[in-house]
């Protein structure tokens, strides 16, 4: 067969070098001309990652066995000669970044498993890239220069095992460079400042949202088809809101980076949700970030015996020291009680007007008062037990007022008492016991500590926040309240306002080991009736406007844009088949029933609403019977379209 | 000695008040006497439901039972703990205790079997394994004074700690109006939830166990129901009720307790048409109930509607467009939209309880009468602070109530269907053959009484075992029905088969200790149990023993019980009739005593009891057999519950077999 010339660019060269040209036959396989062309180059290094890249037809050449005729490469084909694994700029749901190395070659699904793996994401399937949203830079921002956690180092044939180190991937034990980077990865940031989530893009409408969902990448291709360069930035993303099989044993990246992707939701109001959840969530936010940075010793503090146990305890002990009287015995049992002068006042009650002054004590979950100290052996004038009240604070520090306002039940209604206390101290232990009281525990509950200690934290907040121009020790337990919530509330609350709501939440969440916290905020998070949609705005077939279809892992829903409202739902249990006009761009759907829609999607490609359905079909085969393996064949069948093919 | 018995007396306080009390009331087999008893006993519960002193004489014998049930139970767990602590000198440190009057050691008998492990097949051998068993008792034996007097302090310790613990659980009793309006009486204590009760109350009336047996509560005086869910504390609730209420507890069927789990589509595509609803195909609700019940987060169907509402104690009725969510019901105030970020919050579910309004179209002048209302628990008369909701029809008030149900107890819900559904499908299989044994309870005051009187002198015999009770103790836990049962009284003096809880105690130290303990294992501890679940049944909560006791014959293990039988009949059980009574299958009761009446007569004296029974088991490991497999098929109608039964009956022998 007759010779040609076949120039190739070499990367590996410069940009600037010219083509290095071999003679070739047609019936040369490509692995053939890779040979000639490295040995042409006298280059020694590592060539086992690159492949040839056909520019005009944005393919690469990655079957070395097929021959140039079979690939039907001539003369005049642009080749380029360079690595298939290239650094990438990826954005974490976390907002940091990581530079690491992407494979360029393989479908994105792939180039996303391979991600996964090196940072130790289990179920790759749900994740997936989109192109970012442009940061409008502003005023140049003072060239902040964020911070890049490289990854590039890692050699890609170490991170075929996930053979745990200390808990870690072993790629990451190597340095305490890389180290830190696991550590990024796996512990949850810190509550934003205020000012950069003000910053943020946040999606204002519907539409706003469809245009985000508008930036995923096509999983069946590869990134060089999708016009994505070396060093470029992405997201990564969870897409698909269906998490399977969550253990935080393993997951310990995964459940934090999803942590990290819902508060960012929470925050920029991409998802919505009511006053009383955003409180909650905050206080989440601010327990998830105090045990974070306690963990170490938090590990061991679950052991919660009641106050019987403890006490039948100490009981044992003594009798069998033998040498104790038995009135020693029942000292040694009684619970523990706080003493102390406290005022009251019940709004409701003529007899008692303003705040009196008398003898309280505090016992098991019931407060008992006297007229003094002295008095207090006898019978008091009153009893309360808290059991199932509500407790709420009214506290000012600056005004030095320390308000616990008790609604308690009574079969004939709530009686309102508030207790007002002279100084932070008392008012932590007496709120702390209210609390616990109002759930039923006494305050031997092992938790009655470091409950004083939490409501202590949220007076300091209080202190610091109160504009007393910060003094310089704030502490890790001082935060901006206005860090736990969007930016609505920025405007709706000052941080004094917003501190004792959040620490009214708070006390719900107070007790959560850090796994706990982090797996409530999901919950919180999954119930709330919007969560897991994605938009895309179409038109259906038939009709003059454009519509928003919301995509959730179990249902299609139809939005009707001028109300609002939900005009319609579908469920993909329903679901016969559904088909895509690739050429005018048009989806058809057909449900049980004889039920058929069809629409041509706006905001995004309809590829990208074609894998999206496809892909939760995907998500909801996967059972625990199935192993661990990823079935990638079906999900490309599912989401492939004609690739597929 | 005296130092710790003065302290053991100072700390039981009511305790052994009780106690004492107990034994000496349970003595005369007269219903009478236990009334005194109760007294004593609501010390610790408050009688807010049905005052003693209305209860009627069946109500008394059957709270009888359900107290002593309760003492037994702890002694057990005290017995358990003893034995974990004393090393091999158990055996004769056990002994101490009995005189105090506890029953204690009858449940210690039952955990003592060597040979648990064996399977039906193993239940011929049984005998033989009881009587190894007491050989390392010689070892045992031989503790010191000293040491003797160590383990004899700390089992006091354990018990008066033991005691201390129960002392302070609250129990209550209660009376339940079932749903053919008679009623029955029950002792709930405060760590037992709905669930247990139930189970309880299956046990006691002849009810089909379906899922939709329910406890619910009714308040009269604000007319108002609600369904207590199954894993809620039955104690705590009726609490709160005031001294004077006329509230009520019913057990009846809910359909809608558990229908958001049979038909989960009527709640999470309300909005679909009828049709389809009604045609949905069972596997796809069993998908809706996975999405929304087993993912990681309990999903609220999706509620949203007008609905009239009164609150703050006003006497108006205002429309609102409320919205259920998982964190609690909003409404849309006035003249903003829908978004979650305008929402009002309306109410959180953390301190309220939903129920059904009654009648508050006449009382409230309400729009409809299909109304549910939101209150805190204890509040229990008329107050500004109860929420009334008014639909338009039933269906959406039902909507409402099982939504706010998901929200409030989320997986808790389907926890306790998939609980019901078990028990529905066992007792399915194995409750429809035992007929009637429990409705019956009221007339037998004074055979129970005797029963338990036999057994008891049983359980005491029991006792000496020695080294086996470690194992044992880990099993017994479970059964506690059949030992617990009997203890407490200490009727002894009445019958005349005391002998061997009498020999059992003194004879400790003169007995030499294996002999004891092998003949009080094989034979006293079987027969107890089988009488007494033959009469108590309809009182106590351990539903399996009766099943169990007559299962359990049947099969291989015969030998024994048979024996047992036979000795219990003869020796405490005179009146026959009483047996006819609680037990359905009374043919077969006849027939074991005939075989097995010979044996047992000897009881008084300990080792002519040992020696008796064994050989009676093994002419009877023979030609045994086949009655008992014959008596089965006739007790049993129902094919099902075979599997159930042999199961019971394994576990039964490993008792027996102690």
């Amino acid at each position: 067969m007759a010779a040609w010339d076949l120039s190739v660019k070499v990367e590996d060269l410069g940009p600037d070098a010219p083509p290095v040209t071999i003679s070739v036959a047609s019936d040369l396989h490509v692995g053939g001309v890779i040979l000639k062309l490295v040995e042409k180059t006298q280059m020694q290094r590592n060539w086992s990652d690159h492949a040839l890249w056909w520019d005009q037809k944005q393919r690469w050449l990655l079957r070395t066995a097929w021959t140039l005729e079979k690939y039907g490469i001539h003369a005049d084909a642009r080749l380029l000669f360079m690595p298939q694994h290239k650094p990438l700029k990826l954005g974490l749901p976390s907002g940091k970044t990581v530079m690491l190395k992407a494979c360029f070659s393989n479908p994105v699904f792939q180039t996303v498993m391979g991600i996964c793996r090196m940072l130790n994401i289990r179920h790759p399937e749900e994740l997936s890239l989109l192109r970012p949203v442009e940061e409008k830079k502003k005023k140049k921002d003072k060239d902040m220069t964020e911070e890049i956690y490289d990854l590039t180092e890692v050699p890609l044939s170490s991170v075929s095992r996930p053979c745990l180190y200390n808990g870690m991937p072993a790629h990451f034990a190597d340095s305490e460079q890389m180290e830190g980077v696991y550590k990024m990865l796996s512990v949850t940031q810190p509550p934003p400042a205020p000012e950069v989530i003000a910053k943020q893009y946040r999606p204002a409408s519907v539409v706003d949202k469809s245009h985000i969902h508008g930036r995923w990448l096509d999983s069946s291709r590869c990134l060089m088809q999708q016009g994505i360069q070396e060093n470029d930035r992405l997201w990564l993303r969870f897409k698909y809101y269906s998490f399977y099989d969550i253990e935080p044993k393993y997951d310990v990246v995964r459940l934090t980076q999803l942590y990290e992707q819902a508060r960012w939701a929470i925050l920029l109001e991409d998802i919505d949700c009511t006053e009383e959840e955003m409180m909650l969530f905050g206080a989440l936010q601010y327990h998830i970030n105090k045990v974070a940075l306690s963990e170490p010793q938090m590990m061991s503090s679950n052991a919660a015996l009641d106050d019987l146990e403890s006490a039948l305890q100490s009981l044992e002990v003594k009798m069998e020291g033998d040498s104790s009287s038995a009135s020693d015995l029942l000292e040694n049992m009684t619970a523990p009680e706080l003493n102390d002068y406290l005022k009251i006042f019940r709004p409701k009650r003529l007899t008692l007007k303003g705040y009196k002054q008398y003898w309280f004590k505090f016992q098991d979950t019931s407060i008992s008062y006297f007229k003094s100290k002295e008095e207090s052996i006898g019978e008091p004038i009153q009893q309360i037990n808290l059991k199932g009240c509500e407790v709420a604070p009214d506290v000012n520090v600056a005004a030095q007022k320390f308000l616990i306002r008790l609604l308690i039940p009574a079969p004939e209604g709530m009686n309102e008492v508030y207790l007002r206390c002279e100084n932070e101290q008392q008012y932590a232990q007496w709120m702390a016991g209210c609390r616990l009281a109002s759930k039923g525990k006494s305050l031997a509950d092992s938790s009655f500590q470091s409950e004083i200690q939490s409501i202590r934290s949220f007076l300091a907040m209080q202190k610091t926040n109160s504009g007393s121009s910060n003094n310089s020790a704030a502490s890790d337990e001082s935060i901006n309240t206005h860090s736990l919530v969007s930016p609505r509330y920025h405007k709706k609350y000052k941080p004094k306002q917003l501190t004792p709501r959040i620490l009214d939440a708070y006390q719900n969440v107070a007790q959560l080991s850090l796994t706990d916290a982090l797996m409530r905020f999901l919950q919180i998070w999954q119930a709330l009736p919007d969560f897991g949609l994605s938009y895309v705005v179409v038109r259906f077939k038939g009709s003059r406007k454009d519509e928003v279809l919301g995509i959730a892992p179990n249902r299609l829903i139809r939005i009707d844009l001028g109300v609002g409202d939900v005009v319609k739902t579908w469920r993909y249990n329903n679901m016969k088949q559904w088909n895509v006009n690739w050429d005018i761009k048009q989806m058809a759907i057909e449900f049980e029933g004889n039920v058929n829609i069809a629409f041509g999607c706006v905001t995004a490609d309809c590829k990208i609403v074609h894998e999206f359905i496809g892909g939760y079909i995907f998500m909801s085969t996967r059972s625990r019977e199935k192993s661990d393996t990823l079935n990638e064949e079906l999900f490309h069948k599912l989401t492939g379209g004609h690739e597929a093919l | 000695m005296d130092d710790i018995d003065a302290m053991f007396s100072d700390l039981l306080g009511e305790m052994d008040l009780l106690t004492q009390s107990l034994g000496q009331e349970t003595e005369p087999p007269e219903p009478l006497p236990s009334t005194g008893q109760e007294i004593n006993f609501s010390v610790g519960f408050t009688g807010l439901n049905a005052s003693i002193q209305d209860l009627e004489d069946n109500d008394l014998d059957a709270l009888m039972a359900d107290l002593v049930a309760d003492l037994s139970e702890t002694e057990k767990k005290l017995e358990a703990e003893i034995q974990g602590l004393n090393a091999p000198p158990s055996s004769s440190s056990d002994l101490p205790p009995p005189p105090k009057g506890l029953g204690v050691q009858p449940a210690s008998s039952i955990t003592s079997p060597p040979s648990p492990g064996n399977n039906r097949s193993s239940s011929v051998t049984t005998p033989s394994s009881s009587t190894s068993s007491p050989l390392p008792l010689p070892q045992s034996s031989k503790p010191t004074m000293e040491e003797i007097e160590a383990q004899m302090k700390a089992d006091k310790i354990k018990l008066a700690l033991e005691k201390l613990k129960e002392a302070k659980v609250k129990k209550l009793v209660v009376k339940v109006v079932m749903n053919d309006g008679s009623s029955k009486t029950l002792m709930v204590d405060e760590r037992q939830t709905v669930r247990e009760v139930l189970d309880n109350l299956f046990e006691k009336t002849h009810c089909d166990c379906n899922v939709d047996w329910s406890l619910c509560e009714t308040n009269h005086e604000l007319q108002l129901e609600r369904t207590f869910e199954d894993h809620e504390n039955l104690v705590e609730p009726l609490l709160a009720w005031t001294r004077d209420s006329e509230n009520k507890v019913l057990f009846q069927e809910r359909k809608d307790k558990f229908e958001v789990f049979k038909n989960p589509q009527n709640f999470y595509l309300w909005k679909k048409d009828k049709k389809t609803l009604k045609d949905m195909k069972d596997k796809d609700k069993e998908l809706l109930v996975q999405e929304n019940f087993c993912g990681t987060s309990i999903i609220v169907p999706d509620l949203e509607g007008v609905l009239h509402l009164k609150e703050d104690g006003k006497k108006s009725w205002k429309q609102r467009l409320f919205q259920l969510r998982a964190s609690g019901i909003y409404y849309v105030p006035k003249g903003k939209t829908k978004s979650s970020r305008d929402l009002i919050c309306f109410v959180q579910f953390d301190n309220v309880n939903v129920y059904y309004g009654k009648d508050v179209k006449n009382r409230y002048k309400a729009p409809t009468d299909f109304c549910f209302v939101l209150k805190h628990p204890q509040i229990q008369k008329e107050s500004q602070y109860i929420k009334y909701l008014c639909c338009d029809d039933a269906w959406t008030m039902n909507l409402w109530v099982t939504g706010i149900r998901i929200a409030k107890y989320g997986a808790s819900l389907h926890e306790n269907f998939k609980t019901a559904e078990r028990k529905a499908a066992v007792s399915a299989a194995v409750w429809t053959n035992r007929s009637t044994p429990s409705s019956s309870s009221p007339s037998t005051p004074s055979p129970t009484i005797r029963a338990k009187t036999a057994t008891q002198a049983n359980g005491h015999a029991p006792k000496p075992q020695p080294g086996p009770p470690h194992q044992g103790i880990g099993n017994l836990p479970a059964p506690p029905p059949l030992n617990e049962i009997l203890p407490p009284p200490p009727p002894e003096p009445v019958l005349p088969p005391p002998p061997p809880s009498l020999a059992s105690k003194p004879p400790l130290s003169n007995f030499p200790p294996p002999p004891l303990s092998m003949d009080g294992l094989p034979p006293p501890p079987p027969p107890p149990p089988m009488d007494n679940f033959s009469e108590d049944p309809p009182d106590f909560l351990p539903p399996p023993p009766p099943p169990t006791s007559y299962s359990s014959l049947p099969p291989p293990p015969a030998p024994a019980p048979a024996a047992n039988f036979g000795g219990n009949i003869n020796k405490s059980l005179p009146p026959p009739p009483p047996n006819p009574e609680f037990l359905p299958p009374p043919p077969p009761d006849p027939v074991f005593v005939a075989s097995g009446a010979p044996p047992p007569p000897p009881p008084p004296p300990p080792p002519a009891a040992v020696s008796a029974p064994r050989p009676a088991a093994q002419q009877k490991k023979m030609p045994p057999a086949p009655p008992k497999r014959t008596t089965p098929t006739l007790q049993g109608g129902g094919g099902g519950g075979g599997d159930f039964m042999s199961e019971l009956m394994s576990a039964m022998r490993k008792r027996t077999d102690q």
